[in-house]
């Protein structure tokens, strides 16, 4: 198990590296809730290996059992491939268990940091190197 | 400490600390005297190989240093010991520029990446070397070509002795030539647009902006590339940084279409944008 701690240190270095040279995210986090995790449980109703970030959309149950979709921003398969993820790692109907940054204006989404299935977690996030 | 050197510009530059610590730690790594000797021994088959017009071109590559496999950027890893590096020395207007997005970046959470990138026009030099996916290099005849997966951009450097051309047409990368210095590829920049990014939080530089790189494999192979980016209108004094990639024998490069399912976006003030539309809005 990673912990968070790890986590934010790989991202940590990202951040001193980017400080200067155009060091490359494709994007901001800034529309995320960067470091606020959040998990929430659903069912995969579409996963998307895509450049230039994969997308994961699940359908999440609220409390007045209406299905509510949520739309996941993830590392790009140039990372997630090299690191155990494919373009079958899940499947429409697929439970999952999601840990996840969310958006900061509210909408039902985020950019997921990893995912549960069937008690085996693949790990998005670039982790710290001993 | 500042030290003086010679560039391929025939200018003399003034290359800061963080250079100077680089080259002082790779002489540590390469150590002994027999990998300095082998080291001389690669330059002159290199040096060869540059001079070389055999009939058949292709037989000269051998010489060459074996740069073969996929290069990993090591911006992400902390066990990389990659050195950030060392602050701009920047003209007063592109001063503020820069303060402004570090304070952006110290009052919002998260990363403040502020360039058109989001919108999926790919970096120019020197930014498209810093990307994190991996790069590439393959060797032909009078060029080397390097690939860059992040946004699937292509480099072309001359090696064939040609001059850089005095009024290139402004590309996102450039026009390039290179020379091989023993073992070390030196590659030269000009004509990069100037909407670029030369470092991150700042947008924008002259037409005369110039890039010269040195690419050369490490004792631990590792590539590092030592980037010298000069610009008066920007820089008060060139400034300097390296980067360091590992090597992977068994990567193959991937398709990157940044437009395929592209959700993120930034606004001409920098300000992220984020779609929840299926299919990145395309349908």
């Amino acid at each position: 198990m990673v912990s968070r701690k790890s986590i934010s240190g790989g991202l940590i270095c990202l951040g001193l590296v980017a400080s200067a040279a155009d060091v490359s995210a494709h994007h901001s986090t800034a529309m995320f809730e960067w470091g606020k995790e959040k998990a929430i449980e659903g069912t995969v109703d579409k996963w998307e290996w895509t450049q230039p970030h994969t997308f994961l959309w699940i359908k999440v149950m609220d409390s007045s059992g209406v299905a509510q979709l949520y739309g996941l921003e993830g590392m790009s398969p140039s990372w997630l491939g090299r690191h155990g993820w494919s373009n079958h790692s899940f499947a429409a109907g697929d439970k999952v268990k999601v840990a996840l940054y969310p958006l900061r204006d509210g909408r039902l989404g985020g950019f997921y940091l990893r995912v549960t299935r069937n008690g085996q977690t693949l790990e998005a996030l670039p982790q710290q190197v001993p | 400490m500042l030290k003086a050197t010679d560039d391929p510009w025939g200018n003399s530059v003034r290359i800061g600390t963080c250079l100077t610590a680089m080259a002082a730690f790779c002489a540590i790594l390469a150590g002994s005297v027999i990998a300095a000797a082998e080291a001389a021994q690669v330059g002159l088959k290199v040096a060869a190989a540059g001079a070389a017009s055999s009939d058949n071109p292709y037989a000269d590559l051998g010489k060459l240093p074996d740069w073969s496999g996929l290069w990993e950027p090591l911006l992400f890893t902390t066990g990389a010991k990659t050195a950030p590096p060392a602050p701009p020395k920047l003209t007063p207007a592109y001063a503020k520029q820069y303060a402004a997005y570090q304070e952006k970046n110290r009052t919002t959470p998260g990363l403040n990446f502020v360039s058109n990138v989001a919108n999926c026009i790919p970096a120019g030099l020197p930014g498209s070397m810093l990307q994190p996916y991996p790069i590439e290099f393959l060797f032909t005849p009078g060029r080397v070509t390097i690939n860059i997966e992040t946004y699937s951009v292509v480099r072309r450097i001359y090696t064939d002795g040609r001059s850089l051309p005095k009024d290139p047409d402004p590309s996102y990368q450039g026009t390039s030539v290179g020379s091989w210095d023993g073992d070390t590829l030196v590659i030269r920049t000009i004509g990069i647009l100037p909407e670029t990014v030369p470092i991150t939080g700042i947008i924008g530089h002259s037409a005369q902006m110039r890039v010269t790189e040195r690419v050369r494999l490490s004792p631990e192979d590792l590539l590092q590339i030592t980037t010298t980016v000069e610009d008066p209108s920007v820089f008060t004094e060139p400034y300097t940084f390296t980067t360091r990639y590992r090597r992977h024998r068994d990567w193959t490069m991937m398709e990157y279409v940044c437009a395929q399912n592209n959700h993120d976006s930034v606004d001409e003030h920098g300000n992220p944008g984020f779609s929840l539309q299926r299919d990145g809005g395309k349908k």
